[in-house]
């Protein structure tokens, strides 16, 4: 146990070093210099360049700047081009932000996969499973902005509420305490919404998949066979074991924290991590495009770090 | 002719063998057809890959049937099947049809022209970034699943590192340092490929044989790799290529098919380290075949299915992506219209002029989902437990 968590983290860390130098390597490689995001501006003189290359250790070889960045990087000294604030602070404020967004549709996407798969595996090829399986096709088959622009429509035109943002414009002064609660919640349901459509789709099917190949299993036929109730063989005998592969996919939600979210945090205009690195992609802000880069990567690491561990833990029979 | 002889004779002709025998492709086909959503999905498939064929030779060239780029400010944010207004319009301006089969967008352009010609670039980007996943992915997966056994020694590892940097310092303007590093290195490949050739076992001096140490296994590399490209959240990676990079629609095709291809990679890695152990291959081997050939004549055939699944799938997310890039205004440049940039540039008229997002958007949806339910039928006909059942 401790030699394989020892040999993961090495490994892992390992693999952090190359993705830290890869995406590196795309930024700093690709055409275009950040000085160039701006030319016509009059402000922009030769001089001020020099200094802003000089500023920021533009004018050194690459593997200066590489060092000069990761070492920023882990002393928090990191600073955005764009504004000259820490990077850590901005990212931990967006993540902040993204937060209850990821919160809530996790929870709707878990809440609501659970139940949809297992009676689609329990009425395999009636009609409950065949509109379901339909449906998530079709949740998985659309594309997530013009889905989000149907919600906006249907939203604004049948409950006449607000829904761009993260609450509504001037609402602080003056508005009773249940009333800025609503607003809040109306804020956040659509965006979470949207961002849960993809994950119930997959989810479920693969609950289904989970809980089919178990019901195929012998031990349920022995049930079956012994005579006990529909519900105790597909709850108590198939669930418990078609769950044990969900377990570990606590860990492997982590990385949805960031990706994935930059089209729905545009559209909504909500100031969370996606539509930061969206903005530092526009204004060719490494520092920020790098540290965001390099937290996803961290984060997918941990992720399956954790689900590895969980696994170790739940399942006895993978024990090393 | 006795009657005995007669029955033995219909019995056992050879011609026709017992069982009615059916080819693979027809016992394919005989299970796909009981997927209903599966054909549904083909259909579509075909309906489309016609469309945009039909659609390109008509959008395109010095006089097209549909002008897509054909601007009518007379005649802007047009609903569909609206007549034109003859008075106002010169002939060459007057669509085709008659009327607008589509509506015009707030350029009065044909929405209906700009379709057709966005089903064209949206297939092209699919297939084409597909194809580059694939391929890559093949011949990843394939030297990991075949050659994985193998160890990268000391040496190789060096020769690929000053290849690289000999090559990094000739794009770094040290021109002359890098050749000689170039041709150093080449110098050392050739003669290792020629001692190699001559004998085996040649007696090799101490510090000689430091480079010939294993260093990791070729298997262990390439998995490293996948495990490097998978730390980078997809789309985020995507959108800063792309946003660096000048915008053309090559570009868009290249990075999403360079930063797709680790799913097939181990599939087909997995398909081969099954593949190697099993009979056919050894057998193969002890014919004498050749690596390549029982690579790519013999192993890439069985191990195929699950690629074929991936990349159906795989068109419709690159579909999917390009749309999303579009809509972020990172995607195809101007003069080509995609379906993605159509709908992009119809949200600012979402309430005036619904069709605009409505009309690209349902068939992107359609278009995708037609990929999606095509693929998953097609897994299900290739998952051999299936195919006993028939």
């Amino acid at each position: 146990m401790i030699s394989f968590i020892g040999r993961s983290v090495i490994q892992k860390i390992i693999t952090l070093f190359f993705v830290s130098i890869v995406s590196f390597l795309i930024i700093h490689i690709a055409p275009g210099k950040p000085s160039q995001v701006d030319p016509m501006n009059p402000k922009f003189t030769p001089e001020v360049v020099e200094r802003f290359q000089k500023e920021f250790h533009l004018d050194k070889p690459l593997h200066v700047q590489y060092l000069y960045f990761y070492k920023d990087l882990f002393t928090g000294e990191t600073v955005s081009w764009k504004d000259n604030q820490s990077v850590l602070k901005k990212i931990w404020e967006r993540f902040l932000n993204s937060l209850p967004l990821f919160i809530v549709g996790t929870i709707i996407t878990w809440t609501l996969s659970f139940p949809i798969g297992i009676r689609s595996a329990i009425f395999r090829g009636q009609f409950y499973d065949r509109s379901a399986t339909f449906l998530s096709y079709l949740l998985i088959s659309i594309p997530g902005f013009f889905f989000a622009y149907v919600l906006i429509i249907f939203v604004v035109n049948q409950f006449h509420v607000p829904v761009i943002g993260m609450e509504t414009f001037g609402i602080g002064d003056g508005a009773s305490l249940p009333y800025i609660f609503m607003d809040r919640i109306w804020h956040l349901l659509l965006p979470s919404v949207l961002g849960a459509t993809g994950g119930i789709a997959v989810l479920s099917r693969y609950v289904r998949s989970q809980m089919l190949e178990v019901e195929g299993q012998d031990y349920i036929r022995t049930a079956w066979a012994k005579g006990l109730p529909p519900e105790q063989v597909h709850y108590k005998h198939a669930l418990r074991n078609a769950l044990l592969p969900f377990v570990t996919m606590f860990g492997l939600i982590l990385p949805g924290l960031i990706g994935g979210s930059v089209i729905i945090e545009s559209i909504f205009s909500w100031p969370g991590m996606g539509r930061m690195a969206y903005e530092a992609i526009l204004a060719r802000d490494y520092p920020v495009i790098l540290t965001v880069n390099f937290v996803s990567a961290l984060l997918v690491l941990a992720g399956t770090f954790i689900s590895d561990l969980l696994y170790l833990i739940v399942d006895p029979r993978i024990r090393l | 002719m006795n009657i005995e002889e007669k029955w033995f004779n219909e019995d056992f002709q050879f011609e026709t063998s017992l069982a009615p025998k059916r080819t693979r492709l027809q016992e394919f086909w005989l299970l796909f057809k009981q997927n209903r959503l599966a054909i549904l999905g083909l259909f579509i498939f075909i309906l489309f890959f016609c469309c945009a064929i039909v659609g390109l030779f008509m959008t395109s060239g010095p006089d097209p049937l549909f002008d897509p780029a054909m601007i009518r400010l007379q005649e802007k944010l047009r609903p569909p099947l609206a007549k034109p207004n003859l008075d106002s319009l010169r002939r060459e301006e007057i669509p085709y049809l008659g009327f607008y089969l589509m509506g015009t967008d707030d350029l009065g352009r044909d929405v209906f022209a700009r379709m057709l010609q966005g089903a064209w670039v949206s297939l092209t980007v699919g297939f084409v970034a597909v194809g580059i996943s694939v391929l890559i992915g093949i011949f990843m997966g394939g030297i990991a699943g075949y050659f994985g056994q193998h160890h990268l020694r000391v040496d190789h590892v060096l020769v690929t590192f000053l290849l690289i940097s000999g090559a990094a310092l000739v794009t770094a303007n040290f021109i002359r340092f890098g050749a000689a590093l170039l041709c150093l290195t080449l110098a050392y490949i050739f003669y290792s490929l020629s001692t190699k050739n001559r004998s085996r076992e040649k007696t090799l001096s101490s510090w000689t044989k430091v480079f010939r140490k294993n260093t990791v296994s070729v298997d262990t590399l390439i998995m490293r790799i996948v495990d490097i490209m998978l730390c980078f959240p997809s789309f985020f990676l995507i959108l800063t290529v792309v946003a660096l990079l000048p915008a053309s629609i090559y570009n868009i095709m290249i990075v999403i098919g360079l930063t797709s291809w680790m799913g097939t990679t181990r599939f087909v890695r997995a398909e081969f380290l099954s593949l190697r152990e099993q009979d056919f291959v050894a057998a193969v081997k002890t014919l004498g075949a050749g690596n390549f050939r029982i690579i790519f004549r013999h192993m890439m055939p069985n191990a195929i299915a699950p690629v074929l699944v991936s990349a159906t799938i795989g068109i419709a997310t690159a579909i999917l992506t390009e749309a999303g890039l579009s809509f972020l205004g990172f995607g195809v440049p101007p003069p080509h219209a995609t379906w993605g940039n159509i709908l992009s540039d119809g949200k600012n008229f979402i309430f005036d002029a619904p069709w605009l997002t409505f009309i690209p958007g349902i068939a992107i949806l359609i278009v995708v989902l037609s990929f999606n339910l095509f693929g998953e039928g097609l897994r299900d006909v290739l998952n051999p437990k299936l195919r006993e059942r028939l």
